[in-house]
């Protein structure tokens, strides 16, 4: 549990960052910003967009039906949401969120809710209740923390992520990620950062360089080599902000020797659809897919990076072949794994500050990388401080589900939903918050800036490059 | 008067108890039909069952997780189920009421321990009822069924042990024993459309939840087409 914020960082948090004119022509009154939101008729096509996704996807219908059944209202998800805590705002609760959404199927898509409807003159769907969905559903950041806690084992996060799904079909869906998205599927660099190739390659070669003369030795970047047994994927973002995580994914393929690439035509991991569309996350892990089998590639290796693994190590599978999908894992699975063999050797003497690892919920939550990169760090820093709660109830950065790239929320982020998290680094007091994910990254260091705390944010490479011995 | 409890115990239980295990049963199949179905079309079939299994067996185990947030509420809530699901079903007078309209039976539990358990249940549903009415966030989630669920539950706990263990005149205990029927077959009949089927949904949902994020490997493109939104830019 931690104390609310002071009503003085809420009122900072939810500063208005938009016109007043704009939210009235928009019709919609959202701190970030929307392209070109549907302004009319909108109950009716939400409830299209709904009744089309409930007919395509039967799993969404199960859950909904099983939801609707056994929710209990117990309350007791409001101990693990860092929102509401940091709130103490009753909407921000996840189950009344939840309720927003479960209430529309009750009524529009259950005989019953239809009946009583009938009934009782009850309209349905508003566009109130819309304008509060778009709202309240991006200021969760789909941590899924709340999930653990749920007797009735209501996942909270499924929610979130159909009715943002169901919203971008109305066109209310953060720009920064249409628009990135848009560049990743339809525009000429093909990523989300819009970084064109030669520039990306000037970026490699200076890497390339650095590498060099850190080391001692020729460490490479290899490009569009084909039948190697790891194609590459980071969050193409780190190209430009975290070339020390780069530089030590490239020195642990160095030293262990196996052949590594990336693709020249397609090079990013990022896959924004996981936060607000299921037709662009397939849509994304198609070209994923696509990439590493015209590279003939073995495995798809994806960097620091938790929505990027978790979209790719889920999607593969579901949306590329099933059974036969290209296998997929995370940079710290291989980094791991060649510990364990001795084919990575690290020095324990360089690192001596303290260290302490922050789980990325993407990751983490459902169990799936929690004490691997645990013990590479342990294996060589000789100060790891654990912080608690630690994996898979580990408390999110407050940039999740996508929230981390919308810019103009980030007083929201960084004093609201990101306030559990500065107050459990600064109980640390570790020099190193190790965080492997470029979103969590990110949004840490703000975190760090805005709230005044004294620690570095690295990636889990970064300190792997810094105490990499070459044999 | 006679007849009247004749009805209730005879006719009327076998309906409502049978409408009961019908309503169960309908959304019961319902779920498993749902899931199958999800599962059938999902593109990736593989589920984490260890995890999922473990999971939903911690629930059942009240010290792994249950207990460790708002444990005040979650000790209560757990002593009252004890109470709920044992009196019903292991008191030596009820067990009597299935051996009449079933012909099955199975032991008792000691008079003494049934008192006990009937009481924890009726002190625990209050406290759980007087709980969500302080507590905010609990108040401010509540619908209607969450507040009367409590109360309607304490009517065939304290009427039964009214009955039972205290000297009531005959009138008087017919009429209590007429509401204490009553009372549990309204219950019987009302539990499958409320939030109480999680007494029979309750083991699947951590199944549900996880086949909930296993989309069929074409949804996105059909859907497409159905919202007339194939090949248009993102």
């Amino acid at each position: 549990m931690i104390e609310p914020v002071s009503i003085e960082k809420l009122q900072r948090a939810y500063k208005p960052t938009k016109k007043p004119e704009l939210m009235a022509e928009q019709n919609l009154w959202v701190r970030y910003n929307v392209e070109h939101p549907l302004t009319k008729d909108r109950p009716r096509k939400f409830l299209e967009a709904f009744a089309a996704i409930l007919k395509h996807y039967p799993s969404y219908r199960l859950a909904l039906e099983h939801y609707i059944r056994v929710s209990a209202k117990c309350s007791r998800c409001t101990v693990q949401c860092q929102i509401f805590q940091a709130t103490g705002d009753t909407e921000d609760i996840p189950c009344k969120r939840s309720e927003l959404l479960l209430n529309v199927y009750r009524r529009h898509f259950t005989p019953g809710g239809m009946i009583r409807g009938r009934i009782f003159g009850d309209a349905g769907l508003t566009d109130e209740t819309i304008q509060k969905m778009s709202d309240t559903f991006w200021n969760c950041t789909a941590c899924r923390r709340c999930s653990n806690e749920c007797p009735m084992g209501i996942d909270h996060g499924l929610i979130a992520h159909l009715t943002r799904y169901i919203l971008s079909e109305i066109d209310i869906a953060p720009r920064a990620l249409v628009v990135s998205t848009r560049e990743q599927l339809e525009g000429k660099t093909q990523n989300t950062s819009a970084i064109p190739l030669p520039a990306l390659l000037d970026t490699l070669e200076f890497l390339e360089e650095e590498m060099e003369s850190d080391k001692g030795r020729a460490i490479k970047f290899p490009l569009e080599v084909e039948n190697c047994e790891f194609v590459f994927f980071p969050a193409v973002s780190d190209f430009l902000m975290e070339a020390d995580t780069l530089m030590g994914n490239a020195a642990v393929f160095a030293a262990t020797g196996d052949s590594w690439t990336i693709g020249k035509r397609y090079y990013d991991g990022i896959n924004y659809g996981l936060f607000y569309s299921d037709r662009m996350w397939a849509r994304i892990v198609k070209r994923v897919d696509a990439e590493t089998r015209r590279l003939k590639g073995g495995k798809i290796v994806i960097g620091e990076c938790g929505h990027a693994s978790r979209a790719a190590k889920y999607g593969l599978p579901m949306f590329c072949g099933g059974e036969n999908a290209l296998p997929v894992i995370n940079c710290m699975e291989y980094a791991w794994e060649m510990l364990e063999k001795g084919r990575l050797q690290l020095d324990a003497n360089v690192i001596t500050e303290g260290v302490t690892y922050h789980d990325p919920c993407n990751i983490a939550r459902q169990g799936w990388i929690v004490d691997k990169p645990r013990e590479i760090l342990r294996s060589f820093c000789r100060n790891y401080i654990e912080m608690t709660p630690n994996r898979r109830d580990n408390i999110c950065c407050g940039g999740g589900g996508g929230t981390v790239s919308i810019d103009e929320v980030r007083p929201y982020r960084t004093l609201v939903s990101g306030a559990a998290k500065a107050e459990q680094l600064r109980r640390t007091g570790a020099k190193y918050v190790v965080a492997p994910c470029a979103n969590c990254k990110k949004q840490l260091r703000e975190v760090v800036e805005d709230n005044g705390l004294d620690c570095e944010v690295v990636g889990l490479h970064d300190l792997i490059y810094k105490a990499i011995i070459f044999e | 008067m006679e007849n009247l409890q004749g009805f209730f115990r005879g006719p009327l239980f076998r309906l409502s108890f049978a409408l009961m295990i019908l309503g169960l049963m309908r959304i019961l199949f319902l779920t498993v039909f749902e899931a199958f179905r999800a599962y059938i079309k999902a593109g990736d079939k593989q589920l984490p069952w260890k995890d999922i299994i473990l999971r939903t067996i911690n629930w059942f185990l009240p010290f792994n997780r249950l207990f460790r947030r708002k444990p005040l509420y979650s000790v209560i809530s757990f002593i009252f189920h004890i109470g709920l699901i044992l009196t019903p079903l292991f008191l030596f007078a009820h067990i009597q009421l299935w051996r009449g309209s079933l012909g099955i039976g199975w032991p008792a539990l000691p008079r003494s321990l049934a008192d006990i358990l009937t009481l924890t249940a009726i002190f625990s549903a209050a406290a759980l009822l007087i709980g969500r009415t302080l507590d905010k966030t609990a108040r401010v989630l509540s619908r209607k069924q969450d507040f009367i669920w409590p109360a309607v539950i304490l009517i065939p706990f304290i009427t039964g042990y009214l009955c039972s263990n205290t000297g009531l005149g005959a009138k008087t205990y017919q009429y209590v024993m007429l509401i204490h029927i009553f009372s549990a077959e309204v219950i019987f009949i009302m539990i499958p459309f409320t939030k109480i089927a999680h007494c029979i949904l309750f083991p699947l949902s951590i199944l549900v939840s996880n086949l909930g994020w296993k989309f069929p490997a074409d949804a996105g493109e059909r859907t497409a087409v159905s919202l007339k939104k194939e090949g248009l830019p993102v």
